[in-house]
């Protein structure tokens, strides 16, 4: 053999040793230097989490009677991005699940986005859709059969806008901050009533299960399983027996209302909706919270169809998801009660002072005639608040304003101490805070009309018999009712008591005890106390509802409102409390386009005093 | 009998006088390639055991696939000495047309597997002709550029450049045809290994390369090669290899050979390649099963026992005993390297994804049994080296 042959020998041995060193340099990069980075990369290649659902908590009345519940149902979960490559496993599904092909494959692409890693398909399927499902999991990546909550309601549509309901978590919430953690797509959360306030409480922690998937999704060995923690049970303030009557009282009221003609036309009524709030004076509890027109939460379940959802919707139907007892209206007569307490306390009128009502007033001057609804003669306090005079409230609300050239609003101000124009603070979402406006206020509401900017004293005068921009709620209503009970002392209105978990042992004590002293004169308080005991007696604006009630043993005082609404019918509205002395209950009703508050809210009253006090 | 002098260029051999022959057999290269052969059958069944195809429920049915070719190599390695290769040279042309007509029978009847036709079914079972036809190949080159019957000193000439090139294009046609992009370049590297060590001048070899890369880009232009093949196999080149797509099988095997680190994670214990998350663990892709369940140890001393066994090849060539002996061992030698380094290449992203196996390990009986079809022609070159004299009295006769 040549040497030059020798030599290109040398030259192939040369290049063997360097290659091998450059293969071993590459495995030392990959695997020493990037060990642990391809181990890292490689183990999230190969396992996959999925969270198992944590039943949620129940909610019970404040007798312990279930009113909500969670039920286990067993559903079909996919994972969209891997079921739309795999056209023979929507088939499969489409087979099994009697859904159609095209159902199920627009279903998945709506639900293929970021933020979603699993969609339930259908749920509540049938034992032998489960076993189907579950022995051909092999065949079907992507598709898993899994425990969801189910809500059930024990009392079907009663408290509903209290409850509230839930749905599947947004995208936005997601991105929130507040649904931040524990969340992922496909969740259920609260979206309204207390399933919204209380979701932390309710929901529960979910499980995890780590496990390990081969190439097309299959789960192949479980690493890692946590299991969930139930929510946490939610007692409220709410006597559901008395729930379940109010509702059917202010329902078949409604029903019996929309019979009446209006006086003198041919016109009937068209309340739309109502109200009704009962709480305990004594320390705030929400007895009772009813909205009418209603609606069924189980609608909800499992997520509402397009078309149940537009009937909620529909101006037609009044919007039955709205809680009304939160919503202000114009209060009407019934806000007398604060006009009367604002003119004693600042002098106003005396206790003794007399007033003629001649069916018209004229202290803004001739061009501008006030009416009152009848000719009262001569009042007092005592029998303005009975008759509800508005001459008498309207001198008051002049005097307000004059008084210091309204530089202070007295009006204004004695509205807010009773609560109105700020939110009560009750544990429901979506509170209305309403209105009580003032200068500043309609100096900015009108900024562009300048002839209307300005506050005039007919603006105070006519908020002193609740109509102009004055807007409260059932329930504001409600607590001022309350505080003139207590004789000043406010307690935040509520509806959650407990929070017990699973085993029922107490884990939040929810009950609020601290309260205010709005410091009020004890002595006005009773003089107005004496007018509204009277309107519920003879000769007063609701003496007729209340002319069978026993007032004897059970005292009343009471408030009759009817609002007028430009180009509505008016607002009827019936505060009061009971019995007067010792107060136990605050019923205030609010019907929409109802006419006159003696004569259509305050029966309804009468009937729940009948209740609760347990009279024939 | 005639005595002739024995010419100092052919080696040690003992006198022909005696009658007793030492045996003489490189143990070093048949027992490094049994003993990678057995390691492949355990990673074989270390990355079949429980991802089974449809249809096989025994989980050692490739371990005992496996096991039987191996048994079939070492017979066939062991069958080959009872031939001197010297009269395999006379014969190259009879080799060369079997070769190319298994080759053509792929074409002709021959099944697609991923989109290559390499496979023909004999009912009993498959082969892979492309697999015997490299060391037929080998061969068919050794004995076209070794020295020639009344040639006085052994050189290459123009003559045989031009027809061992014919020879090799027409088998690295005949794979491209398939179309195997990986058989064909390790042809291409063994052919010019071949003219390299042959002592070719160094314009030969540059004209081959200049050849080729001008072949190469005609094809490209006249839309032979396709722009997405090309991506396809340049896929390699880009460091931020995606998880999807082209790139999916070179990701999953990177991830499987880097997440064995030092030790790996154990026999059996590789979950990427357990998992099947790297195609054809089995075949191609054995070395990430070793890489990630050895870890760099266990890769890097498979590594090394290919290093020997390919400088045994070369050791054996540069000692024999003639200019064929010496280019057989050397192409069997370069097929082994190229082959270890266009795999290995592949699976740790140095080379592009075209599938070929890897010796000895890969599982396949076509790929066991020609390698060890190969190992017995390198180990026949070394023993028949000292009897060169029954060679020249058969030579003569022959004449």
């Amino acid at each position: 053999m040549g040497s030059n042959i020798k030599i290109r020998f040398r030259i192939i041995l040369y290049l063997l040793v360097m290659i091998l060193i450059v293969l071993i340099l590459r495995l030392y990069f990959l695997q020493i230097m990037s060990g642990e980075l391809y181990a890292e990369l490689a183990s999230k290649n190969i396992t996959r989490e999925k969270t198992v659902a944590a039943p949620r908590g129940n909610i019970y009345d404040q007798n312990g009677k279930l009113i909500v519940g969670s039920v286990p149902v067993t559903a079909v979960a996919v994972e969209p991005h891997i079921v739309l490559k795999n056209e023979d496993v929507m088939k499969a599904l489409s087979d099994c699940l009697d859904m159609s092909y095209k159902d199920i494959k627009e279903k998945l692409e709506k639900s293929d986005v970021s933020y979603i890693d699993r969609v339930i398909l259908k749920k509540d399927i049938d034992a032998a859709t489960m076993i189907y499902l579950k022995e051909n999991s092999s065949n079907l990546p992507g598709v898993e059969v899994v425990d969801v909550y189910w809500r059930v309601y024990n009392f079907g549509v009663l408290a509903s806008h209290l409850l509230g309901y839930t749905g599947e978590i947004t995208e936005d919430m997601l991105k929130s901050e507040k649904y931040g953690d524990g969340y992922e797509g496909g969740d259920q959360v609260g979206l309204t009533g207390l399933e919204e306030t209380y979701e932390s409480v309710l929901k529960g922690k979910k499980g995890k299960i780590v496990y390990e998937v081969d190439p097309l999704g299959r789960p192949v060995n479980i690493l890692e399983e946590t299991s969930p923690t139930c929510g946490n049970d939610l007692y409220l303030t709410i006597d559901i027996d008395l729930q379940q009557f109010v509702e059917k009282i202010l329902y078949q009221s409604i029903l019996g209302v929309r019979q009446k003609k209006i006086k003198n036309t041919d016109e009937c009524y068209n309340v739309p909706g109502g109200a009704v709030v009962v709480l305990n004076p004594q320390n705030g509890q929400i007895l009772a919270m009813a909205s009418y027109p209603t609606f069924n939460p189980e609608l909800f379940v499992g997520g509402i169809s397009q078309n149940d959802w537009d009937n909620l919707n529909d101006p037609e139907n009044y919007y039955p998801l709205n809680n009304r007892a939160v919503m202000s209206f114009f209060p009407g007569s019934a806000i007398k009660i604060v006009t009367a307490y604002a003119g004693l306390a600042e002098d106003i009128i005396s206790e003794r002072g007399r007033l003629n009502c001649a069916g018209v007033w004229l202290g803004l001057g001739k061009d501008f005639p006030k009416s009152c609804w009848s000719s009262h003669g001569s009042l007092d306090i005592r029998g303005a608040i009975k008759n509800s005079c508005d001459i008498y409230f309207y001198q008051v609300g002049y005097g307000l304003y004059t008084k210091l050239d309204n530089m202070e609003e007295l009006l204004q101000k004695y509205l807010r101490i009773f609560g109105f124009g700020s939110l009560t603070g009750i544990d429901l979402p979506h509170e209305d805070k309403g209105l009580v406006a003032d200068k500043e206020w309609k100096k900015d509401y009108f900024k562009d009309q300048a002839g209307y900017s300005v506050w005039f004293p007919g603006d105070t005068v006519n908020m002193a018999i609740g109509q102009g921009d004055l807007l409260v709620t059932p329930l504001q209503m409600a607590q001022a009712f309350s505080i003139l009970s207590n004789r000043g002392i406010q307690y935040t209105p509520y509806i959650a008591k407990e929070i017990r978990d699973i085993e029922g042992n107490l884990f939040v004590d929810n009950s609020r005890e601290e309260y205010q002293d709005l410091k009020l004169n004890e002595y006005f308080i009773e003089i107005i106390e004496d007018g509204l005991v009277q309107v519920v007696g003879p000769g007063g604006t609701a003496a007729t509802a209340f002319r069978n009630f026993p007032l004897d043993e059970i005292p009343v005082a009471a408030k009759t409102g009817t609002a007028e609404f430009y180009g509505r019918q008016d607002y009827a509205w019936f505060a009061s409390y009971a019995p007067v002395g010792s107060p136990e209950y605050v019923v205030v009703v609010m019907l929409e386009e109802a006419g006159s508050g003696g004569s259509n809210a305050a029966p309804i009253v009468e009937k729940i005093y009948r209740y609760l006090f347990n009279i024939d | 009998m005639i005595k002739r002098r024995r010419k100092k260029d052919f080696g040690d051999f003992e006198s022909p006088d005696k009658e007793k022959r030492r045996i003489r057999f490189d143990f070093i290269l048949f027992f490094l390639a049994l003993a990678v052969s057995s390691f492949g059958v355990l990673m074989i069944y270390s990355a079949t055991r429980e991802t089974l195809p449809g249809g096989v429920t025994d989980p050692q049915y490739y371990l005992k696939r496996q096991a039987i070719w191996l048994a079939a190599g070492i017979v066939i390695c062991v069958a080959v000495q009872f031939i001197n290769y010297r009269k395999i040279q006379r014969y190259w042309w009879l080799i060369f047309i079997i070769g190319i007509s298994f080759l053509a029978a792929v074409s002709l009847f021959g099944y697609e597997v991923h989109g290559s036709k390499s496979w023909i079914d004999l009912k009993f079972f498959t082969i892979q002709p492309s697999e015997f036809s490299k060391v037929f190949m080998v061969i068919s080159l050794a004995a076209v550029m070794s020295k020639w019957k009344g040639e006085k000193v052994y050189q290459v000439t123009f003559k045989k450049v031009a027809i061992s090139s014919t020879v090799a294009l027409i088998f690295v046609i005949l794979v491209l045809l398939e179309p195997d992009y990986g058989t064909a370049l390790m042809y291409f590297i063994a052919y010019l290994g071949l003219l390299f060590l042959s002592g070719a001048n160094f314009l030969y070899l540059l004209s081959i390369l200049g050849l080729t890369a001008g072949g190469f880009f005609v094809a490209l232009k006249a839309g032979l090669i396709k722009q997405y093949q090309l991506d396809r196999i340049l896929v390699f080149l880009k460091p931020d290899v995606s998880s999807e797509g082209a790139g999916y099988n070179l990701y999953q095997s990177k991830l499987a050979i880097g997440s064995g680190d030092f030790l790996g994670k154990g026999l059996f214990l590789g979950k990427q390649t357990n998992l099947s998350y790297v195609p054809a663990h089995h075949t191609d892709f054995i070395f990430s099963v070793i890489g990630e369940e050895l870890g760099f140890l266990g890769a890097v001393l498979v590594l090394l026992v290919f290093g020997v066994i390919v400088w045994r090849c070369f050791y054996i060539a540069s000692n024999s005993s003639d200019s064929f002996g010496m280019l057989l061992s050397s192409g069997i030698g370069f097929i082994i390297l190229s082959q270890v380094v266009i795999n290995i290449g592949m699976t740790i992203g140095l080379m592009p994804i075209i599938g070929i196996p890897l010796p000895f390990l890969s599982s396949g009986g076509s790929s066991l049994i020609s390698m060890f079809l190969g190992i017995g022609l390198v180990e026949n070159v070394y023993i028949w080296k000292e009897v060169r004299k029954d060679y020249e009295i058969a030579y003569q006769e022959f004449k």
